[in-house]
């Protein structure tokens, strides 16, 4: 029979049509276009057709549950050590074989359980943050002007920079260990097998044993400075980024991300008290001061967007560090409780 | 701490769609991914445990009601295949094959468990039961809510196998010949003709 003859029981059961309602590409869309756009009459009965195959749905709709498959996985890699260590027991001849064999499943399985990690973590990337039940987390938040250093249970170390929030669970899982974060911190992270990721906004960092810096850039934006160890990166459009000590990457606001190498001091001199500021821009400069002592600045004059400001200070007073930048760039300052006013003469 | 970082475009950065897995197999055919896990290939298997136990579990339980039962049959697939590896046979379609495998450790099971010696089980009535759901409309208009209840009944006064055969074909969008190693045709034509009287019969609503 010819198209032109087709009527909607001949479309409902053609596999082509039906490949183009339900997984249309280039070589049915091209075909099926083409055919409606040269037999307009038959538009209707197309939609029509189209419109039954997308109904139809199976009445039961149940899914299977994460857990269950896990489940399911753990149990099929464990019939498979039973297994290993039933063909092999003493009976064996050799005895450097049976070793060698368990030997050899132990690490397929450790493998598998790997893969299965890595791959479950990949694919979600951030929605296995969510799992944490909401119960059991635990938060804490500094202000802006005050920084602090958080032990977790599991030995891992954490500097919180000021105006920064990071939430974790009092008891973490049994194969993951997971904590989210606002703001700035960074993380001593102590092997002890399980992964151990951060999630910020949409993206996830994921790490065994390693110590890095995370910093959140506007709302969507993030940069990952890499101290030791290995990091992996996930961000929220699905691509992932491995840095090597001494690298940093940077996700902008806009998706967009590079990774180039990073002056230590400069990035993570904060978790030491170290106030840095290299060839910021007042604005830059202004954001630093308030965040790190907890002030509001407050700008009288119109200051050039040429003005930069370099400098390094350690355990200062903001009185201090005013002075400094004052110095070098022809401002004034005035200092009024937790108010400073900045002037350009 | 604002960073200042050089702004090279990285070649470094590997972009992922899935996964390292999924990046692997995902432009290879059904018959190379096999090929592969019956090598050995603990990657190949991920793939496929991750593509597809998902779907054996929903067509499993349109089978039969009972979830331990339908979760015991793919665990025990998945190890009695992984037993096997090295002495597999070719696969062109993996998801077929593992459903009809599936559907197969069911019906055994099935029948162990019951106290009557079945000599055949066929599918019990209420499997693959039918839902007319609108699609993504916002506003449905009365006739077709009167259209789809319609297509629903009728739809489910068809035998099972057709249903089922329905089911693969627009849910899950199989081919004909997939269709028939699922209800273990020996030819395509069989699945085919199946599903032209399943429609046929549906035609007198489809045209109002």
């Amino acid at each position: 029979m010819k198209f032109k003859d087709y009527d909607i029981e001949h479309f409902l059961t053609d596999e082509f049509f039906i490949q183009w309602v339900k997984n249309p590409d280039e070589n049915t869309r091209h075909f099926w276009e083409k055919w409606i756009s040269e037999h307009p009459e038959k538009r209707k009965v197309v939609q029509q057709a189209a419109s039954v195959i997308k109904s139809i749905k199976s009445d039961q709709n149940k899914g299977i549950s994460d857990f269950m498959y896990v489940d399911i996985f753990e149990n099929i890699i464990k019939a498979e050590e039973k297994k290993g260590l039933q063909d092999h027991s003493p009976d064996e001849s050799n005895p450097w074989f049976s070793l060698f064999t368990i030997r050899k499943i132990a690490a397929t399985v450790f493998l598998g359980f790997c893969l299965w990690i890595s791959y479950d973590v990949m694919l979600k990337g951030v929605e296995i943050q969510t799992e944490i039940p909401d119960t059991l987390i635990v938060s804490k938040s500094n202000p802006a002007g005050s920084k602090s250093i958080i032990t977790l249970a599991d030995g891992t170390k954490i500097y919180l920079n000021a105006a920064s929030k990071i939430s974790y669970p009092k008891v973490f899982d049994e194969t993951q260990r997971s904590v989210k974060l606002e703001g700035e911190a960074y993380f001593e992270v102590a092997k002890d097998g399980r992964p151990f990721t951060v999630s910020v906004g949409d993206n996830a960092i994921k790490v065994l044993g390693t110590s890095f810096n995370v910093k959140q850039r506007g709302t969507k934006g993030l940069s990952v400075a890499l101290v030791e160890g290995k990091v992996k990166v996930n961000d929220r459009l699905g691509n992932q980024v491995l840095l090597d000590p001494n690298e940093m990457l940077v996700i902008e606001e806009k998706g967009e991300f590079y990774k180039s190498g990073f002056d230590q001091l400069e990035i993570i001199g904060w978790k030491d008290m170290y106030l840095t500021f290299n060839k910021d821009s007042f604005e830059e400069t202004k954001a630093k001061l308030e965040n790190w002592y907890g002030v509001e600045i407050e700008v009288k004059g119109k200051i050039s967007n040429k003005w930069v400001y370099s400098g390094k200070y350690k355990e200062e007073s903001l009185e201090n560090v005013l002075r400094g930048i004052s110095h070098t760039s022809g401002l004034r300052y005035n200092i009024k409780g937790k108010k400073v006013i900045i002037t350009k003469p | 701490m604002v960073n200042k970082p050089q702004k090279t475009k990285l070649s470094s950065v590997i972009s992922l769609s899935h996964s390292e897995s999924t990046r692997i197999f995902e432009k290879k055919s059904d018959l190379e991914v096999w090929s592969a896990f019956d090598k050995g290939d603990e990657m190949a298997f991920n793939y496929i445990y991750r593509g597809f136990t998902p779907i054996m579990f929903s067509f499993g339980i349109q089978i039969t009601n009972n979830v331990d039962l339908v979760k015991d049959c793919i665990q025990n697939i998945f190890i009695d295949l992984r037993r096997k590896r090295g002495a597999l046979s070719e696969v062109i379609s993996i998801k077929s094959y593992l459903l009809k495998i599936l559907q197969r450790e069911l019906f055994r099971s099935i029948k162990k468990e019951s106290i009557h010696s079945i000599q055949n089980i066929e599918l019990p009535e209420s499997a693959f039961l039918i839902e007319v759901s609108h699609e993504t409309k916002v506003i449905q208009l009365e006739s077709e809510t009167e259209i789809n209840t319609q297509l629903k009944m009728a739809l489910n006064q068809l035998t099972a196998r057709q249903r089922q055969a329905i089911v693969l074909l627009y849910e899950e969008g199989m081919s004909y010949r997939e269709i028939a190693e699922v209800l273990e045709f020996n030819e395509v034509k069989s699945a085919r003709k199946l599903v032209y009287r399943a429609i046929e019969s549906l035609k007198q609503i489809l045209k109002n």
